[in-house]
């Protein structure tokens, strides 16, 4: 670990994992989301639902949503922020087998009327894991620039996309590929050391096959 | 990771390159994050600022959502300005401010995980009580922090700073210990003073459960960062008086991962045992549960 995770970050409390960590859950999904979140259902799963409440992880979910980060300190008056922006929330149980005790699942909508799920999980000390996106499972923890493709199970796709960064002068840090079937619906994630050009996201969403693409920027 | 494992890493790239600890450590991380020695300075300091601005914002009147916190902080202040106290002036300060900062955290304020959140009041306790106590420079400090936070680093890869995998002596434990190799370093002692001042204060902290009631970090944790700061002044001025301690600071620390790996599930952060399933404790959870 490095010396700025033991001494930080700067959060508001009262827990790293229950508050901070849903915190970045919230964040890291609204920067895949790309737009302000209209609309989202909240369920939570194990201790996050157990002792969320004392720990204030529904209002630190809700805070990341709408952009705030870890060390805002508006967190604890999310609801009533949400309210103004007029970003509707509903919170429920999630219904998952054998998750992280610290697990949320969050099913959003954008302001166009995108729509985006993601399962988070709060590992430890303010950092989270993305679990699974749009169903398709995922590991990455959102401290670097990171590219979710969706796409057909066909060849040569993944070589569009390493082309494009390759192009761009983007270097692959991390690269995961998943598929529900052969032949079936493929997600590739791309963790990266630079940021992705906006031109080089919208050519990639043209692409013949690809079905959806989702960037995290940390700028 | 750092170029360091151990304590005994740290120590002997300070004897081959001649360094004091503080700037070793501020050098890995230099090389570490890719960033000059001013950036990792600065950043440093931004982490003591924001330790104290969270001190200097405590609110007595904040209680946290349950309802059990708040308050204490501002008692201990009042008992201190009596002439009725029992420790010196700079060990009373630290007592108040330690408490203040775990209040602070549970009623959802803004401070410095340090390591964690729960024990988030320990290491500011003492840097600020000694700067306001002792009139050092803030670089001085800042400097402290940095042998604070390169121990915080060896303590995680060697053994936990997380309750859930090594009980509350990986938390408050690990921040006395960090406190007090800072503190020794801040009050003149040399690197040998400095390792054993954080060996005896995690010693002093072996074996302490994680069983906070109803899974909130408020009982008991608060007040235990009270303890953990005082441990880390009466490390430290056992280490400046020459005391060392008889077991190797590395071995200390392994210690501290094998008696976090042999602790019972109940007493690592899950309520399930210890001081959470007392009576006090299932009734204030019955009346939790009620809100």
């Amino acid at each position: 670990m490095n010396i700025f995770d033991i001494i930080g970050p700067v959060m508001v409390g009262p827990s790293s994992s229950h508050t901070a960590g849903a915190v970045r859950i919230g964040y890291i999904s609204r920067k895949l989301m790309g737009e302000p979140v209209s609309k989202a259902q909240i369920n939570l799963y194990g201790s996050f639902l157990a002792t969320g409440k004392g720990h204030g992880t529904r209002k630190a979910l809700v805070a990341g949503l709408l952009g705030m980060n870890t060390d805002d300190m508006r967190i604890p008056d999310s609801f009533e922020i949400a309210k103004e922006q007029g970003m509707e929330v509903h919170f429920g149980e999630a219904r998952l087998k054998d998750a992280h005790p610290n697990t949320a699942q969050l099913i959003l909508t954008g302001q166009s009327g995108r729509q985006l799920e993601v399962i988070g999980q709060s590992i430890g000390g303010a950092r989270i894991n993305i679990a699974q996106i749009d169903g398709i499972d995922t590991n990455f923890s959102g401290d670097y620039p990171t590219l979710v493709v969706h796409n057909l199970d066909q060849p040569g796709h993944v070589a569009e996309v390493t082309s494009m960064l390759s192009h761009k002068g983007v270097n692959i840090a991390t690269m995961q590929l998943y598929r529900s079937n052969r032949g079936g619906e493929a997600v590739m994630v791309l963790e990266c050391d630079q940021e992705i050009p906006e031109d080089g996201i919208r050519w990639l969403e043209k692409v013949e096959g690809v079905k959806k693409v989702t960037y995290l920027s940390i700028e | 990771m750092a170029g360091y494992h151990s304590v005994k890493d740290i120590l002997t790239i300070c004897s081959d390159e001649k360094l004091p600890i503080w700037k070793v450590i501020m050098e890995e991380d230099c090389i570490e994050r890719q960033v000059v020695q001013s950036e990792s300075f600065a950043g440093m300091r931004a982490m003591y600022t924001a330790m104290k601005q969270a001190d200097k914002s405590y609110d007595s009147r904040l209680r946290s959502a349950s309802g059990l916190a708040g308050g204490d902080g501002e008692k201990l202040h009042i008992y201190n300005m009596s002439d009725k106290k029992l420790c010196s002036d700079f060990t009373s300060l630290a007592m108040e401010k330690a408490v203040k900062m775990g209040e602070s955290n549970a009623c959802m304020r803004r401070i410095v995980a340090a390591p964690t959140a729960g024990s988030c009041g320990v290491i500011p306790a003492v840097f600020i009580a000694y700067e306001e106590s002792f009139n050092v420079p803030e670089d001085r400090i800042v400097e402290a922090m940095f042998i604070t936070a390169g121990i915080g680093a060896v303590i995680a890869e060697n053994a936990s700073i997380a309750g859930a995998s090594g009980g509350c002596q990986a938390e408050i434990g690990s921040a006395s210990a960090m406190a007090a190799a800072g503190l020794a370093y801040l009050a003149g002692g040399d690197n040998d003073c400095i390792v054993n001042a954080m060996a005896m204060a995690l010693k002093n902290m072996l074996g302490l459960a994680c069983d906070p009631v109803c899974g909130l970090v408020e009982v008991p944790c608060i007040k235990r960062n009270s303890a953990g700061a005082v441990n880390a002044i009466a490390s430290a001025q056992m280490a400046l008086a020459g005391i060392r301690s008889a077991i190797d600071p590395d071995e200390v620390i392994d210690t501290m991962r094998r008696i976090g790996n042999a602790m019972p599930a109940g007493l690592k952060e899950t309520s399930e045992g210890g001081l959470a399933q007392t009576p006090s404790a299932l009734k204030i959870k019955e009346k939790l549960e009620e809100i």
